[in-house]
């Protein structure tokens, strides 16, 4: 149990770099604009994702050559790929379109600046948008969009959509 | 109104769309290796926008603060971060943790910015949100337990006849 709450942690820790992304970026278009900010946060993004390629490649080496010497267990891990698992053993080549998701990511700058500009302001488009990636969310489980593995939903899970989308709410629109 | 209404909603739904295609990248190159993809791919983009548009701004004034270009590399970390752990935890539930996260650290930068504690109901907000954090955990524990429980019945059993 504990082992596997790392990704819960992880996660969380992922929208915590989110909000301070989004921040220090909100400083930049505020001097600039907001695609023109965006495109040197990616430019910078690269180079910072580079160098994290580079230190991770030099780390992980001598772990990968041990994995590969133990043949039960690259055994195993092919086994585990089958199910779509994300397991360290020998993987496929990645589709084409997996390479691309930096365009819609790319894109949701521009459609986020014009939501912001009008009446919604920012507090309503980031409701709304919250709102749209949790259904996103539930429809890529129910139907595995993606290659990613379908899940079934559970009465339970609604009760966390809930609290989250709640609180969410009370935070946006509570004020100060 | 509703146009926009419709826009921002459907900006969730592309924002869910570049975390699944870079948690599949992911689970074939490594999450590191999917964040430059999508930092280059990007990158690339936007340029052609940016040609498109012709809209360069850069800042000569050198007004923007030094602070102003740490967001490229907290993106850089949040798309590895993300990538990683999308395909593990399931698209849904990656989202959840994800706005967890994000607003109760954009209360705690709000704190810090305004130097002034937040509401009564943010405060509230936060406390219902970290319970939605706890129970997906708990939730997704028990289902997993109850799995491995019946597969044990069913193996008893066999053992049994």
């Amino acid at each position: 149990m504990l082992g596997r709450s790392t990704d819960w942690i992880l996660g969380v820790a992922g929208g915590v770099l989110l909000a301070l992304m989004t921040h220090y970026n909100g400083t930049l278009a505020n001097h600039t604009s907001s695609v023109f900010g965006s495109w040197v946060a990616h430019g910078l993004g690269a180079v910072v994702a580079l160098v994290l390629v580079v230190l991770t490649g030099r780390a992980f080496r001598p772990g990968r050559k041990s994995a590969g010497g133990g043949s039960g267990q690259a055994g195993e891990g092919n086994g585990g790929a089958g199910n779509g698992g994300s397991g360290n053993g020998q993987r496929a080549a990645a589709p084409l379109w997996s390479y691309l998701g930096g365009i819609p990511g790319a894109f949701t700058v521009m459609l986020a600046s014009i939501a912001v500009n009008s009446d919604l302001e920012l507090s309503g488009t980031i409701a709304l948008m919250l709102v749209g990636q949790v259904l996103f969310g539930i429809v890529s489980d129910s139907f595995g969009l993606f290659g990613t593995p379908r899940r079934r939903l559970v009465l339970a899970d609604f009760l966390v959509v809930l609290s989250v989308l709640v609180g969410s709410a009370l935070i946006i629109f509570g004020g100060a | 109104m509703l146009p926009y209404i419709l826009l921002a909603f459907l900006n969730g739904a592309i924002i869910g769309t570049s975390r699944a295609v870079n948690g599949k990248l992911s689970t074939r190159v490594g999450p590191f290796k999917a964040s430059l993809w999508n930092h280059v791919v990007g990158f690339l983009f936007l340029t052609l926008v940016l040609l498109v548009m012709n809209d360069w701004k850069f800042d000569e004034s050198g007004s923007a603060p030094f602070t102003a270009y740490l967001g490229g590399f907290f993106g850089a970390l949040f798309v590895a971060v993300n990538s990683y752990v999308f395909p593990r935890l399931g698209a849904m539930t990656a989202a959840l943790m994800v706005i967890s996260g994000q607003m109760i650290t954009a209360v705690l930068i709000d704190y810090q910015d305004r130097h002034e504690a937040p509401g009564a109901l943010r405060c509230l907000g936060v406390v219902i949100v970290i319970a939605g954090v706890y129970m997906s955990r708990v939730v997704s524990a028990s289902q997993h337990g109850s799995r491995q429980d019946s597969q044990q019945d069913s193996r008893q059993e066999r053992h049994n006849t």
